[in-house]
């Protein structure tokens, strides 16, 4: 404080400055004492009495948290982890069928390419390469024989006796939509006439997505089925009869409905010939995603094929 | 059973640490590597194929 100037009234100053002065020093008193206060209180509960309520409840919170950990990291291991283990064996599965391919003698394929000689597939080990070129260039997966946990651990798998790449009847391939590389993960997105491309070591076939259940009835109005990719693509009964009216671009079927890869879907006792039937592509997967409550299903039919030629790839390949 | 484990881990704080770390990462590689594996195809996830 500035000191004042002296006062005309000797009688204010005792007044005014010592009672300030006792204030001063009884509020600072008081503080330290506060401080003390709480420093001894902050001491104090170091030891509390551990009664077994309290462990007990302790106990039964920590057990709850780490379960919920435990859950978090089984996520983690589904949607991540997997994929990693996955890829290592879809690297060594595609190495292995690359090896194969380039050590074989290639025979040029027959010149009628409905007639050819019949693969022995052997189960665990890759025998063809798939593309969806709508998904990408990077979107590529060598198909194993055989549909369990094991095989489709690998990559997509192909179902046991189902029909070979190119041959009458039903070629169906199951594959994960969640881990393990998840290669069917955006299968819900396949429109029709989308392009599916499978690679066998002599021949490339060219599949395009049926059209879809609303687009059937109206498939001829459609300025879609115009369209070049939709050339060969048309609602099969219209072009093959009844038995393939149930044979859709896209369908969710219940787990147990096995007959969706039947030779022609939905008809598994049905008695037409093999040359008489078509060439299908059916894709399976779990729906809705993360859980396996029906199948998402997906046909193809075959529109194309090429023979594997060197630096020769198949302009579909580049749609997308 | 976290305070227990601290505890009982041997040694000066720093050491503590890296045990309780080792312990950490060695209970999830069990995870990950056995107990998920093990578990998976027994959950009602991601079964892919139609019978």
């Amino acid at each position: 404080m500035p000191p004042r100037p002296p006062r005309p009234r000797p009688v204010d100053p005792p007044t005014e400055v010592i009672p300030r002065v006792e204030d001063e020093d009884d509020y600072d008193d008081e503080y330290y004492d506060d401080d003390d206060y709480y420093d001894d209180e902050d001491d104090q509960p170091a030891p509390p009495p551990e009664s077994f309520a309290r462990k007990a409840v302790r106990g039964f919170g920590e057990a709850l948290i780490t379960m919920g950990m435990v859950v978090l990291l089984f996520v983690v291991y589904e949607v991540y982890v997997t994929d990693l283990l996955s890829a290592e064996k879809q690297e060594e599965a595609t190495a292995a069928l690359d090896s194969e391919w380039s050590s074989n003698v290639v025979t040029p394929p027959p010149s009628d390419p409905n007639r050819k000689a019949k693969t022995t597939l052997i189960e665990g080990k890759a025998f063809a390469k798939m593309y969806i070129p709508i998904f990408g260039n990077d979107w590529k997966f060598s198909v194993v024989e055989g549909t369990t946990d094991k095989h489709l651990e690998i990559g997509p798998g192909h179902y046991k006796d189902t029909a070979q790449p190119g041959e009458p009847g039903n070629f169906a391939i199951a594959g994960h939509r969640v881990g393990k590389g998840a290669p069917f993960n955006d299968l819900d997105l396949l429109q029709s006439c989308n392009a599916v491309v499978v690679q066998t070591q002599t021949q490339w076939f060219v599949y395009r997505v049926l059209p879809m259940s609303n687009e059937v009835a109206g498939w001829a109005s459609n300025p879609k089925s115009k369209d070049a990719a939709c050339a060969g693509v048309a609602p099969l009964a219209t072009t093959l009869g009844d038995a393939y009216a149930k044979t859709v671009g896209q369908e969710i079927v219940v787990p147990t409905q096995g007959e969706v890869i039947a030779s022609i879907p939905h008809q598994v006792n049905a008695t037409v010939p093999p040359e008489k039937q078509a060439r299908l592509l059916t894709l399976t997967t779990c729906h809705p995603r993360f859980s396996d409550r029906q199948r998402l299903i997906v046909h193809a039919i075959e529109t194309k094929s090429y023979p594997v030629a060197d630096g020769f790839v198949p302009p579909e390949m580049t749609e997308g | 059973m976290y305070g227990w484990i601290w505890r009982h881990l041997p040694g000066p704080l720093y050491l503590r640490i890296i045990e309780a770390v080792v312990l950490v990462v060695g209970v999830v590689a069990l995870l990950m590597f056995v107990v998920f594996p093990w578990a998976e195809p027994k959950l009602p996830f991601n079964n892919v194929t139609t019978q």
